[in-house]
């Protein structure tokens, strides 16, 4: 029998709900049937822990007196944006600070802020008749900022590539350290667990999706950036390249610095570990044929990073299941794999989500507006010559 | 006949060389230098494999502290901070003997016992959960 999403929050709200992680809703399925278990079972809950370079957050620092303008903003070292309004600014996770560079840069002061550390801000002006203020130093905190947000343009990634690298020389990127000779593969998913893979085709997940962000209760606030949801698919609908992205926000005052961490690729630069838990309500036996997905059906591609210009060349189509197995047959060699992303801390986010919605205290959001369903990545082209 | 990895520290880096030989004379212990290091006050640091009788290797340190020398026993230089660790995975990526391996649980484990103290596995942790002791 189909369920609203009005009556899964009432049974929220009386405490009834069943609520079990994408890894549980497998042997439930198997167990009971599709049909039994998608009367049974009526929010999945699917989670990621992993490092999302496109994040940042908004602040709002408050007027000193006399008030200044911000045009060069700096925290503890970390150059901040001044194209905003006088005291707001835009942090980016990946900026690298002046004096550590990218050992300590935005996502280290982000993970600084929520875990309520004073943080060092320098800002510069050229001085207004109403803003004649042209310097400050000071140290502010989290909870002195009037707002604090997290706007992350980019997270959550469908599915991604792992990487190889076939050259002679060992390489450093943002898929970690990849050995020379095809000497190591690294993958970055939480497979089977994963908020999008367990909704292919963003039935419940849209505009407005209410979820775990960084241990606070967030939102998707539109689809993320390089959202492609005319990838390829298998026959059931699931990506086995990029695929969608999500746009999150979410109040920095409310998250836990466990779930929001700095993260330094060697070589490569800064970048931010985010923790996003996303329930699944099982609508219908559709929803929940799609959450009982298991890693040896959820396929990507081994992609040779060696090769940067025209696109990493694709090695091999390999399952979750091979990757996670420790190794992956390529040309006869048995080569080992490595994750990049902690499915154990994934699993704790999924079990913290389902006790929050047990526990009466989160509530399912049904989408203010789907997401486009064929919406491909544009290349930025090099021009040459005047504007046109 | 045991094996056994020590760190030493030297006042002077110069003290190490004829310590070691004295090592060698006088107490029947085979060795080899895993890594050598000097810092910008010229202590040195030295790890050493270590070969030989129980006997004779605790007679050795002995002899080594009694001239100054630290001596600390050690499995590995590469030590994990639990608490800076994450789980991810990306260490193990770069460890070519699984000294650094992922548990059934997906949790980090770390075999002290099995490290070539090659340190990549320190540039490789994006949390910078990895630091050496010295
Ligand atoms: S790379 Fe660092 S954080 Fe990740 S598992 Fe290894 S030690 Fe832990
Ligand atoms: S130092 Fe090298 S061998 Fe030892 S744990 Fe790190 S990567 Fe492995």
């Amino acid at each position: 029998m189909a369920k609203t999403y009005q009556q899964i929050n009432e049974k929220i709200a009386r405490g009834e709900a069943v609520v079990v992680t994408a890894e549980e809703v497998i042997d439930i399925v198997k167990e009971r049937g599709l049909k039994d278990a998608a009367d049974y079972v009526d929010v999945v809950t699917t989670a990621t822990f992993g490092p999302m370079c496109s994040s940042g957050a908004f602040l709002n620092f408050g007027h000193s007196d006399p008030p200044i303008r911000m045009a060069e903003i700096s925290l503890n070292g970390v150059a901040a944006s001044g194209g905003l309004a006088a005291v707001d600014t835009y942090l980016g996770a990946t900026q690298p600070s002046q004096d550590r560079g990218i050992e300590y840069g935005g996502a280290h002061v982000i993970n600084d802020l929520i875990a309520g550390k004073e943080v060092h801000l320098v800002a510069t002006s050229r001085g207004t008749d109403c803003y004649p203020r042209k310097e400050i130093d000071t140290w502010v905190k989290l909870e002195d900022m009037n707002e604090a947000y997290l706007f992350n343009p980019r997270n959550c990634y469908q599915n991604y590539n792992a990487a190889i690298n076939t050259s002679s020389k060992r390489i450093y990127t943002y898929m970690g350290i990849l050995q020379p000779n095809m000497g190591n593969i690294t993958y970055s998913t939480a497979g089977e667990l994963s908020p999008l893979l367990n909704d292919p085709l963003l039935k419940t997940i849209g505009m407005g999706t209410r979820l775990f962000f960084g241990g606070a209760q967030g939102y998707v606030s539109w689809m993320g950036t390089q959202f492609n949801t005319a990838c390829e698919r298998d026959e059931k609908g699931y990506p086995t390249t990029s695929g969608a992205t999500l746009a999150l926000i979410g109040n920095m005052k409310e998250m836990n610095p466990a779930y929001i961490r700095g993260a330094v690729y060697e070589k490569y630069g800064t970048s931010m570990f985010v923790g996003i838990g996303i329930p699944i309500p099982i609508l219908n036996e559709e929803m929940m044929s799609f959450v009982s997905v298991e890693n040896k059906d959820l396929y990507t591609y081994v992609f040779d990073y060696s090769v940067a210009s025209g696109g990493h060349p694709k090695l091999k189509k390999v399952s979750y299941a091979e990757l996670r197995s420790g190794s992956v047959d390529i040309n006869g060699k048995m080569i080992k794999t490595s994750p990049l992303s902690s499915l154990k801390v994934a699993r704790e986010i999924a079990l913290e989500l389902n006790h929050w919605i047990k526990k009466g205290q989160f509530f399912l959001q049904e989408p203010i507006q789907s997401f486009p369903m064929a919406n491909a990545l544009k290349s930025l082209e090099i021009k040459e010559g005047e504007a046109r | 006949m045991i094996t056994k990895k020590i760190l030493l520290s030297f006042p002077k880096m110069a003290t190490g060389k004829p310590m070691a030989m004295e090592l060698i004379k006088t107490y029947n212990l085979d060795f080899s230098i895993l890594k050598a290091m000097i810092d910008d006050n010229i202590k040195g640091t030295l790890l050493l494999e270590i070969r030989g009788k129980q006997t004779d290797i605790d007679a050795g340190i002995v002899f080594l502290r009694e001239n100054q020398i630290g001596v600390k026993d050690v499995q590995s230089m590469v030590v994990v901070d639990q608490k800076k660790c994450v789980s991810c995975g990306a260490c193990t990526a770069v460890c070519a003997v699984n000294a650094l391996e992922m548990d059934e649980n997906w949790s980090l484990v770390h075999h002290e016992d099995k490290c070539l103290e090659c340190m990549l596995c320190v540039k490789a942790c994006p949390m910078r959960a990895i630091h050496t002791v010295m």
